[in-house]
Formats: structure tokens, sequence, C-alpha cells
């Protein structure tokens, strides 16, 4: 497996099937990463870097953006299969804020495997992120990914994928 | 001003209006600080070469870079921001500047293509729906709509994204 820090290892090429578990991975969050965030993406909202501003909304602190939250789950979601796999859908709800400096687990379950054609395969993970402070769930999601069918687990002669 | 009938109406007319525009292109630079930002060190963001050892054009954007940049022009000038700091968008126009919050809700997206350095891409927005919920905060708006992103060069999608937006 890859030496890169943010993905999860746990998977193994043959071994996927519905109820596979992949191992959680902590993203931990900062000022100046949220702050950087905003700039790369043009984000001026003040929720993001106005520490006074986001206290006079009710929040303890600055908060991350849904899009970063986005980001650590496409890099979860893919990171185990590196290049050989491909996101094709990531779909995301914010349940819950994180303020910046805030640790935040995503852990991932394959909740169906399905064979394609020309020895491909998709895999549907369901994703959810916890934030440390409490951990209460900050989002819950849904990726596919299109990646070599040698991954699954060997089906029976004649077996269809969990759909 | 707050959710109310007016602002409701305002937007429910312009559901299923379309909105193209031209982002412009993306840049290995942009590629790589919005790497760099979400701590992503995959060379496929930042080594061209390495890009190209793989098969790809050029460097690769991380995936949900075209969804997330919130502004793809300059920005208006200080005396026109909400004062949450954002400017009125096109994805909600009618929007006012004060009393009203914008919250992001959650998004799928249907990834296409990989985007590399160098596309020039198009988007076109549709409002899909705007429904009124009463949150413990007193009303709100759940707004959806949809962004299709694509090549200009061959027209082909790379993007779909269909986003919630919670207006109180």
């Amino acid at each position: 497996m890859s030496a890169r820090e943010g993905i999860p290892a746990a998977a193994r090429r043959g071994t996927l099937q519905a109820g596979t578990a992949l191992a959680p991975v902590a993203y931990e969050t900062s000022t100046v990463q949220v702050f950087r965030y905003s700039a790369a993406t043009w984000n001026t909202h003040r929720i993001h870097y106005d520490r006074e501003y986001a206290l006079a909304e009710g929040y303890p602190d600055v908060l991350v953006q849904s899009h970063l939250h986005g980001a650590f789950l496409a890099r979860y979601a893919t990171g185990w299969v590196g290049e050989e796999g491909r996101l094709t859908e990531l779909a995301l709800r914010v349940r819950r804020y994180a303020v910046a400096g805030e640790t935040l687990t995503v852990s991932g379950v394959v909740t169906a495997v399905s064979r394609l054609a020309r020895e491909r395969a998709e895999v549907t993970l369901s994703l959810a992120e916890t934030r440390a402070c409490d951990g209460e769930t900050c989002v819950t999601g849904e990726a596919r990914i299109e990646l070599p069918a040698d991954w699954l687990a060997e089906m029976p002669a004649g077996g269809e994928g969990a759909e | 001003m707050a959710i109310d009938d007016d602002l409701l109406a305002g937007l429910r007319a312009q559901i299923g209006v379309g909105h193209v525009e031209e982002l412009g292109e993306i840049s290995a630079a942009m590629i790589a600080r919005y790497a760099a930002a979400i701590g992503d060190g995959d060379q496929l963001y930042t080594d061209q070469a390495y890009a190209r050892s793989r098969g790809y054009a050029d460097v690769v954007a991380p995936p949900n870079l075209l969804a997330a940049v919130i502004n793809w022009g300059p920005g208006a000038p200080y005396e026109r921001l909400r004062e949450d700091g954002t400017e009125a968008d096109t994805h909600l126009p009618g929007v006012p500047a004060q009393g009203v919050r914008v919250m992001g809700g959650g998004e799928e997206m249907t990834f296409r293509r990989p985007v590399v350095a160098g596309t020039v891409v198009v988007r076109s927005t549709e409002l899909l729906d705007v429904t009124q919920r009463d949150s413990s905060q007193g009303p709100m708006l759940v707004v959806r709509y949809r962004d299709d992103y694509r090549d200009r060069e061959d027209g082909s999608a790379l993007l779909e994204s269909v986003r919630t937006v919670l207006l109180r």
C-alpha cells in the first residue's frame, strides 16, 4: 500500500464485498488550512476567517468549509485504491459544523459491489466524518468508485455481486 | 429582511432559467494550490512529468476542485459584498445583501472525467427547486441548483453537481 498519509490502508485486493470496513483516517484541520482553502477557492465568507463574526453567529470559532469536508471524503474514498480506481460519484450532506483546528475522522463501509464489463467493477461506500471534540457526525456521504474487478472478493461460480 | 413570501416567489420565478458562464482555464498553479490547501501530496496534482507518465495530458485536479471554487472572477467591489463577506452570486440572484444567511447543506457530484491543467471550463447553472421549511431558528428556504461543467474545447462533460443551499 502507499505510504502516503491521509488514506485508508485496510482494503486489500481480492477482499472487497458488501460489509467490508475501511480503516478510519483522521484529518487534522487548522486555522491556516481553512484560510488557505478559502484563498484557493476565492471564498470570501467571513464565517471561515473572521472569528468575531463566527462567535456572533453562535459558533465557537471559524468553520471548516463544506467543500473542504468534501475534499476529505473524496480523498478517503479513493486513496486506498490509488490510481487504479476512479471516483465517479460523491454525495455528501453536512449535518453539523466543525471548527478550524478540529480533528475530523472519516470512516467508510462498502455497501455494494457490482461487476462491470471488461474486468471492471463498481464499489459503493457509505462514508461518515466525525469531529473529535464530542464524536458527533459532521458529514455523511456516499461514494461510487470504479476499479479493477480483482479488488472484489471471489464470487461463487455464476454468482453476481451484491447490489 | 428575512425569509418571506416575496423572497420565495422571487427565487421560484427563476426555476428552470439556465445561465451559462465561461469560467476560464484551470491552471497548474490553481491545481497545486488546491492540493496544498487540502493537504494532499499526490504527485498527480503537482508533477507534470509524473502525470504524463500516467497517461494524462498534464497535472490533474483533485476531484471536487471545480465544485469548490466559489468565485471564478475577481470578486465584487467591497461595497457590493454582503454582510457575511460573500457577493450576491449568480446562483442566488435576488437574495438580499443583508438579513439572510446562506449555508451549504450538501452536494451530489458526478465526475465524468478527470480535469487536467489547461482545460477551459464552461458551466451551466439551473435552479431546480425551492422549498420552505420551519427550523428551530425560524423559517428556512432550501434551494437546490444544478451545475454542469464542460470542457469548452469539445463540449464533453467534466462534472455535474447538484447543490443544496439553506437560507435563513
